[in-house]
Order: structure tokens, then sequence, then C-alpha cells
């Protein structure tokens, strides 16, 4: 694929509760685990999602109904065609022994990625959550790839509390040599210090406010560091995140300003 | 053998990143003065913030960009924070670009901006992106710009230079520069982007921009660059920064032979990368050495001989 805009008939749509859905493309170009594509709706808008899976026929991404434009997304029929740019950004580098943490839609890169962990062969767990039972993305298909454990605020599935409520206990009881994680940014803030002292390195997949996907317009890029999210990120390691001084304090929104 | 003097700035290089490409905030344009660019032009701004046009604003084609960005900006407050933050950090050269919804608007704006001390205030007269929401750009009219040229010299005083950065439409670009040369400009900056144009999804049949039209910028655009530099040359005394469609060493050199004294670059930071100034700095080196030349000065405007 590339940075031009192409656009794809949607093959399929499967519905996994209300507001979250993936849809499917034909598989007409590679994505490593953690790039993301921008996806343009004809006469809406157009944003970056993560590619939630990859295989020899189709490309999916799955996506939580939010604002207008993932509202949009859940009125789309099969058939209709959608923009597709891409892939986008430095993917997730492959460790054995992984733990894989995924917070709500962030759940959808670690699908990628635990395919292509499986696939070579490597050891890792799942350590998922979400608001609730409906808005868990893929928990039975995880389930049978590798050890997970579930997560609700409300108990409606797994273990009730935060996806981060017993990390510590995790680590500390299992060989975990590295650790992925994507979901709201309040989780990167707990993790990173419980990460940081047991000297464990880990890549998390953020998220900010993209307009070009491709570098230039400046939207993206993070406090202290200058790192540009859509080219030297969305994924993360630890000394990347050194220098970036507003996780979990500011990120800025389309006109630029910072907000909290 | 790259550094250039500007009115009182010290370049490493001469090259100038454009406005609106990796200028929001404070460690962008720091991380991109890292990676060999002589000085950073902030994205445009005005009083209030804006939340620009809806995504695609910004798209490739096989010659380069189209945008219509809209002006998106955090608003004159946020962008003095991040200019304090940037002086803070470092002393290398900051260039502010302002812009305003009326010719009062540039005045407030430059107002907010000249206890802050940047190496030079760019007018950005000329964005062909608006047009829905402000109507013909201001440089499109040498009277607006007369005036607007000399109501922000008058605010930047004697000690901070002006640039007025004109498109290459309009009643012509060497008419424009004078009217600018006339009422105090100390600098151009030309050109900004080129159209509008657009570009149609073949299987949607829709335009593609959300906007349906934007400016195109990108090697689409240098030929028309560089002719617009060439012209702004013959028709004014005061320097010139020659932007537009600079992707490789010989573009640059190109800009220079017009007459530039500062070299642009905006699109090519996609095209080539942000490791892109060390491209070129080493490109003009070479040529350099291969004729003989010292300084940037000794093939400046030679084109027209
Ligand atoms: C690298 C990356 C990967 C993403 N992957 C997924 C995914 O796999 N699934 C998914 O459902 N969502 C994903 N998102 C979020 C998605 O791009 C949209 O932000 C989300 O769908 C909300 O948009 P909206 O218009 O519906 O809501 P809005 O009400 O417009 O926005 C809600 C919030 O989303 C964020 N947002 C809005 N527009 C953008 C934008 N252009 N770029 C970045 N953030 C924005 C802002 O923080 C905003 O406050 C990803 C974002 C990024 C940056
Ligand atoms: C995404 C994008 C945003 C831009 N925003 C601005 C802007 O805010 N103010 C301005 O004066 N020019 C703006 N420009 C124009 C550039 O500064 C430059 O004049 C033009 O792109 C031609 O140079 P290039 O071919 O090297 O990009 C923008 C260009 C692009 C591609
Ligand atoms: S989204 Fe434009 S630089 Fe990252």
């Amino acid at each position: 694929m590339s940075d031009l805009m192409k656009t794809y008939p949607i093959l399929k749509i499967i519905d996994h509760g209300p507001g979250l859905r993936s849809l499917y493309f034909e598989k007409t170009f590679e994505v490593q685990p953690g790039q993301f594509i921008n996806l343009w709706l004809p006469g809406v808008d157009e944003k970056p999602f993560s590619v939630s899976r990859i295989t020899a026929d189709f490309i999916e991404v799955s996506i939580k109904a939010y604002g207008p434009f993932s509202q949009a997304i859940m009125q789309c029929q099969p058939g209709q065609r959608l923009g597709l740019r891409g892939p986008f950004g430095r993917p997730f580098s492959w460790h054995n022994n992984a733990l894989l943490i995924g917070g709500g839609i962030g759940i959808a890169p670690l699908r990628i990625l635990g395919d292509t962990l499986s696939q070579k062969g490597f050891n890792f767990s799942y350590l998922i959550g979400a608001v609730t039972a409906h808005e868990l993305l893929f928990p039975e298909e995880m389930k049978r790839q590798a050890a997970t454990r579930i997560y609700t605020d409300d108990g409606s599935l797994g273990k009730k509390g935060r996806v981060t409520a017993d990390i510590e206990q995790i680590l500390d009881s299992e060989k975990i040599e590295f650790v992925y994680a994507a979901g709201p940014e309040i989780m990167f803030v707990v993790l990173k210090p419980i990460l940081d002292q047991r000297r464990l390195p880990y890549e998390f997949c953020m998220e900010r406010y993209m307009k070009c996907g491709i570098g230039i317009c400046g939207q993206c890029v993070l406090d202290d560091s200058g790192i540009r999210l859509c080219v030297e990120g969305p994924v993360l390691n630890q000394d990347d995140l050194k220098q970036v001084t507003e996780l979990g304090s500011v990120h800025r929104d389309a006109s630029g300003r910072r907000v909290r | 053998m790259l550094k250039t003097r500007f009115f009182k700035a010290e370049l490493e290089t001469p090259f100038v990143l454009a406005s609106g490409i990796l200028g929001l905030t404070a460690s962008s344009m720091i991380r991109v003065l890292d990676f060999g660019c002589g000085a950073v032009t902030t994205k445009s701004f005005n009083m209030e913030w804006r939340k620009g046009h809806k995504a695609p604003s910004i798209l490739p084609f096989e010659n380069g960009l189209l945008n219509a960005v809209g002006l998106s900006n955090p608003g004159a407050d946020e962008m003095v924070r991040e200019i304090s933050q940037f002086k803070s950090r470092t002393n290398r050269p900051l260039f502010a670009s302002i812009f305003g919804r009326t010719i009062d608007e540039f005045g407030q704006v430059a107002e907010k901006i000249v206890g802050l001390q940047p190496d030079l205030i760019e007018v950005n007269v000329s964005c062909p992106n608006v047009r829905s929401e402000f109507g013909r750009p201001f440089g499109d009219s040498p009277q607006d710009t007369a005036a607007i040229t000399r109501l922000v010299k008058n605010i930047a005083g004697s000690h901070i230079p002006v640039s007025m950065k004109l498109g290459p439409h309009g009643p012509g670009i060497g008419l424009m520069a004078k009217a600018c040369e006339d009422n105090g400009a100390d600098a151009i900056t030309a050109i900004n982007t080129v159209g509008p144009g657009m570009l149609i999804d073949i299987d949607v049949r829709k335009p593609i921009l959300a906007n349906k039209t934007g400016g195109v910028s990108g090697p689409a655009i240098l030929p028309i660059a560089v002719k617009s530099v060439y012209e702004v040359y013959q028709a004014v005394k005061i320097p010139i920064i020659g932007t537009g469609g600079v992707t490789t060493a010989a573009d640059a050199i190109q800009m220079i032979l017009a007459g530039a004294s500062l070299v642009g670059v905006g699109t090519a930071v996609y095209e080539r990368g942000i490791e892109v100034f060390h491209e070129l700095a080493a490109g003009i080196e070479n040529y350099m050495t291969t004729y003989g030349f010292k300084t940037i000065e000794d093939f400046r405007g030679l084109a027209h001989e």
C-alpha cells in the first residue's frame, strides 16, 4: 500500500456488541503489529486506526463508537467504499515471555501482535480489561491462543476491577521478560513506574490527535522529546518515554491547544 | 561553509523550516533544528484558536502534497507560550508566522509577539485554503498587502525584521513584492502553496479533501517557485526566503541562483524525511567545492547575469 488515498469496499462487518465492530478489507498490503492506517469515510472525516488483524486474505480494523466519526462507522454497510492509506508508524518489536496488556479498544493492536508472536513460537499471555463485558474485543479468540486474564470494571466478565489491579503480583510471580501495553493513557501512567522499578523493558502503543499521519503537520508531537507519534510511534519504548514529559498530563487537540 | 547571517540571526545552514511543517510546539521545532535546519518558522497563528478543516486535510500525491489544513492553530496565547519555551531552551533562530482574518488582527497578533523577540515576523497573506471562510487572500490585493505591511512593520519596529509571505497568484508576484518593499517590508518569503487544486477519488467519485480544494506543495510546484523567486529578485532589493518544492540540493541551488538568500523547506520533510537537511547541506557544499564558491553569496542571483 502507500500514503496515497485509495478506496476499498468493506468485505464484511462483525458486530461484537453495541458500538463495537470490526471491518474487513481485502488484504492489499502488508502491516506490522502496532502500525495504523488512516480510514476515510467519504463525506464525513478521516481518522487513524490500528490494524487489529491481518491474514492471507483480509485486513481487519476494530472500532469503538465514540464521537461523530466512529458513530458514522457504525452505520456503514458491507460493499461501501472507505479510503485506506498507510500503514503508518513504527511497529512493536518481538520478544519472548511477554505480557500483553490491553485496555478497552486498546486490545485491537494486541490481537495482531499476539498472532505474530504465536506464529514465531514465542511465549506470551494476555491481560485484558474493559468497562463491561460487551466492550471486550476478542476474549474467546485470545483464550484459545494463550493464557488470558480478563477484568471488567463492573465484573460482568472475568475479575471485577481495572486491568492493572493485580499487575505487580503478576509480574512478580511469573516469568515475564517484556511488557506490551495499549489502551487509555492512565494505564501507562499506572504501569510505567511499576515496570521501571522492576527494570522490565516495555512498549506502549499510544494515541495523540493526528492530522497527516506522515510526520509533517506537527499535531502529534510529544513534549519535550519532539517525537512525532505518527512516525516514530505509535509504539514507544522505555527509552523513548524517558524524554516524554507530557505522558498522562497533557495532549493537544485539533487546534493544537493543550488539554488536560 | 553554509553558515549564513540573516539580519541579526546566525543560521548554521541556509535552510528554513517552512510554516505549517512541524511548527506547532517548541519541542517539535527544536528537534528539526537538531536535524540541521538553520531556522524554523512557526505554524501561522492568529488571535483565536482554530480547529481547521476536517480530514483528509493533508493528502500526498505522486508529486507532492495537497493540503487544506485550514490555518488550524492554538491561538496567539498558546503560541506565545511555545515561543517562550523555545527561547528558554535554545537561542537558534525562530521566525514567527502570523495571519489575521482582518487587517486589524494582523496588528493584534504582531503586538502579542514583539516582546518575545522572534528573529523575524513572517506575515502570511497568501494562504489559499480559507477562501470559503475569508474570501480572497489579502495577498491578492496590493493595497491590502501594503496596509498590512505598514501595520506590522510599525509594531515590529526597527529591531525585528518583517517578511511578507506571498503566493504566485494575484496581480503578479514582482508587483506585490514591490508594494511590500515600498511599505517597509524587510524581506519576502516566496511562495506559499499553489492553486488551490483538487484530487478526486475515481471509485467514490468525490473530491478527497474534506475542503474539496487545497494548496499544492512539493516537487510539482518547484518551477513555479523558482520563477517566482527570480521575478521577486528583479523587482526588489530586499532578501528573499525562496520556498516551494525544494526536495534536493539541486532544487535548493536553483533557488539561490534565482536570488534566494535563504531556502524554505516544507514538503521535503515528508518526501525525504526529517534527515533531508543533511542531504541538502552535503549537496550544496559539494556544488560549492566543484565551482569554487566560498559562500552562498558567491552564487546568489547568478542566473540573472
Ligand atoms: C494511532 C492510533 C490508533 C487508533 N486506533 C484505534 C482503534 O484501533 N480503534 C478505535 O476505535 N479507535 C482508534 N483510535 C482512535 C480514533 O482515531 C478516533 O480518535 C476515535 O474513533 C474517535 O473519533 P470520533 O470522531 O468518533 O470522536 P471525537 O469525539 O471526534 O473524538 C474523541 C476523542 O478521540 C480523539 N481523536 C479524535 N480525532 C482524532 C484524530 N484525528 N487522531 C487521533 N485522535 C483523535 C480525541 O482525543 C478526541 O477527544 C486510534 C487513534 C490513534 C492515534
Ligand atoms: C501541511 C502544510 C501546512 C502549511 N501551513 C502553512 C501555514 O500555516 N502558513 C504558511 O504561511 N504556509 C503554510 N504552508 C505552506 C508552506 O509553508 C510552503 O510555503 C509551501 O508548502 C511550499 O513549500 P514546499 O513545497 O517546500 O512545501 C503549509 C504547507 C503545508 C504542506
Ligand atoms: S499527525 Fe502530522 S506529524 Fe504526526
